[in-house]
């Protein structure tokens, strides 16, 4: 379990502005953007569809870079990281679930959970141990030599999550985790995210649609709203120096 | 948290297991890829075709001829073929002090005819067969222009008979030509005396006779085509070619034996080259693109996982690598398709081509030597490898927002 200070800054976006081309158009997705979170928070990021969720969650991951602005993990600035290097930070650092768990079809359970640990210096055995005891958490281990295609929807989300936590990444980014998933098996995923968060003290940021979401998350931020707040604050900033 | 390694080694450690992963995958897209592995197979299959058939006809001709031996044709012929020579001439030479001489104080010369003759044979049911063969008339000072001769059934034939001895190669391209049996050239029956070998020479691809009895069968009265010499040590060929060039009752042409046939064979390889690589240049081109589609396919059915491995942290290096292999191994399995038939079926295969300059069949085995087919493979792998890279620089620039968010 990490020893979380929740004073400490985990992610911090200052002054983000994220525009792309389509076609002759600049489509501007963030402008002006500011967001933090502290270590060992579990933030549920809501709203709208097209406000720039999943972005957000790019960015924090380091799969995505900004127009311009600060992204900052753990007072490492990764927006100035080469692509090679970014590589690297993210296997070390960040830990991905997404809405469709993305499970390699030929691979067992085991063998998936495994994928992360073999860009460490683990040997064979280390990372069937410790693919092993990923599983064991997310109760899964009974069905380690299972390929995808043999498990459920909550039991292949559930797989991810254990690729997702196997290499023990200080921060886990979900997109929209409980998507796919009926309310019953979404509910034991956000539980396990809960108890990740709550036992092991990992940071979650989580995109997602899903109401249910603010019982779990021990910050809910609506998009829109924060936004439009940060709007508002900007204005003020201007009105208190003129 | 793991630290991870940041060097070159771990760099490759990660791209081979990534490489091993899609490899277990490879049998789903196995059918996918057939087109692929079919176009490098039959790639693969034309150019080991076209090098082995080049190397038989080299080896054969390449074995053919000595070193110290000058054959000599009427000027201007290119071939024994087109030569007229009469008994005179060869008396002049022989008495050149530079051709050497026998225990019996007899110059070593040979004169031989050669005729492109129609051969006729009927087989045990009764079939006939008509096969254009090369006859040559040889005498017995013939036999020690041919060291490496040796009679592998029957006998020689004899002087002032219808008799004809055959060369390894023809008795085994047709099997009823045995010790014994009965053919028609030039419209009277011929007994074979024999079989022989010349160490795979281009001589076993001919009939042998008594010089006597084909110039009369063919109504050649005393000339003849050809005429070797064998020449003292250290003779100046240039020398002994002006001599005779200055002699006004010779009008000839010398070329020592081996050279001859090194030439036939340049001709007639350049022939195959012309006409085969080409050929194997489109075919490759054609294997390179579908190679290229497949992978391009592959990527496109494949980029959600191709994301995820770049979203967990492999590289972009490790991705590319893994892309080529892909495509490498496509071209192995291809090129392995093609080569492996060829290899069990035509390995030794005698095949038979009309020799342009004699027009008479000239019969030469496939050499599918290991060097030949490691060729081949490399050829192969190098189509594999072009159709990959594009692929695998796409697949390393995938942006991996755009091909997780599509869903």
């Amino acid at each position: 379990m990490q020893t979380n200070n929740p004073n400490k800054i985990a992610i911090q976006l200052k002054k983000i502005n994220k525009s792309y081309q389509k076609g002759s158009n600049n489509v501007v997705v963030h402008d002006n953007f500011n967001l933090s979170i502290a270590e060992g928070e579990f933030v549920a990021l809501m709203g709208p569809s097209g406000l720039g969720k999943s972005t957000l969650l790019h960015l924090i991951g380091g799969l995505d870079l900004p127009t311009s602005g600060h992204v900052i993990i753990d007072d490492q600035r990764i927006d100035t990281l080469s692509e090679g290097k970014l590589s690297i930070w993210r296997a070390e650092n960040i830990g991905f679930v997404f809405q469709s768990h993305h499970l390699l079809p030929v691979l067992t359970a085991q063998g998936n959970v495994e994928l992360p640990l073999l860009l460490t210096p683990l040997d064979s055995k280390q990372r069937k141990q410790h693919a092993s005891l990923a599983l064991r958490l997310v109760g899964m281990e009974e069905r380690a030599n299972h390929l995808p295609k043999e498990l459920s929807g909550g039991q292949e989300q559930r797989v991810a999550i254990a690729r997702a936590i196997v290499s023990d990444p200080k921060i886990i980014l979900c997109d929209e985790p409980t998507g796919n998933l009926d309310r019953k098996t979404a509910d034991e995923i956000l539980t396990l995210l809960a108890a990740l968060n709550k036992d092991y003290g990992k940071t979650i940021v989580m995109v997602t649609h899903d109401l249910r979401a603010s019982e779990y998350a021990s910050r809910v931020i609506n998009l829109e709203q924060h936004i439009e707040e940060g709007k508002q604050s900007q204005l003020s900033a201007v009105e208190v120096n003129s | 948290m793991y630290q991870l390694i940041n060097h070159s080694r771990a760099k490759f450690k990660q791209a081979v297991a990534l490489a091993t992963i899609n490899l277990k995958s490879f049998p789903h897209r196995a059918i996918a890829s057939s087109v692929s592995i079919l176009s490098i197979a039959c790639v693969a299959a034309v150019i080991l075709s076209v090098l082995a058939m080049t190397q038989g006809m080299v080896k054969t001709l390449e074995r053919t001829g000595l070193d110290d031996t000058l054959i000599v044709m009427r000027a201007g012929a290119v071939s024994e073929l087109q030569s007229v020579m009469f008994p005179v001439e060869v008396n002049i030479l022989a008495n050149n002090k530079q051709v050497l001489k026998n225990s019996d104080n007899q110059a070593m010369v040979s004169a031989e005819m050669f005729v492109n003759a129609e051969m006729s044979h009927i087989d045990k049911s009764g079939e006939k067969h008509i096969e254009k063969l090369a006859l040559r008339g040889i005498s017995k000072n013939t036999y020690g222009f041919r060291p490496n001769f040796n009679m592998i059934a029957g006998e020689k034939f004899k002087t002032g008979l219808r008799q004809v001895i055959i060369g390894q190669a023809i008795a085994r391209k047709i099997p009823t030509l045995t010790v014994g049996t009965t053919i028609t050239l030039g419209g009277a029956r011929w007994l074979i005396s024999g079989i022989f070998t010349d160490n795979n020479s281009v001589f076993e691809s001919e009939l042998w006779a008594d010089i006597g009895m084909v110039q009369s069968d063919y109504q050649r009265g005393n000339t003849l085509q050809s005429v070797r010499l064998a020449l003292k040590a250290n003779t100046d060929i240039a020398q002994l070619n002006q001599e005779w060039q200055d002699d006004p009752r010779l009008n000839l042409r010398i070329m020592l034996e081996k050279q001859f046939f090194a030439n036939q064979a340049e001709n007639l390889t350049r022939l195959i080259r012309w006409i085969g690589f080409p050929v194997a240049f489109i075919m490759a081109l054609g294997a390179m693109i579908a190679a290229l589609n497949t992978m391009y396919a592959t990527i496109a059915s494949r980029s959600k996982e191709i994301a995820t491995h770049k979203a967990i942290g492999f590289s972009a290096f490790s991705i590319c690598f893994s892309i080529l292999i892909e495509a490498l191994l496509i071209a192995l399995v291809g090129a392995l398709l093609g080569i492996l038939p060829l290899y069990f079926i035509f390995d030794g295969w005698t095949a038979s081509t009309q020799d342009a300059n004699n027009l008479s069949q000239m019969m030469f085995n496939f050499e599918l030597s290991m060097d030949l087919i490691i060729q081949t493979l490399l050829f192969s792998i190098t189509i594999g490898l072009l159709g990959g890279i594009l692929p695998a620089i796409k697949a390393m620039r995938l942006p991996v927002t755009v091909a997780l968010r599509d869903n």
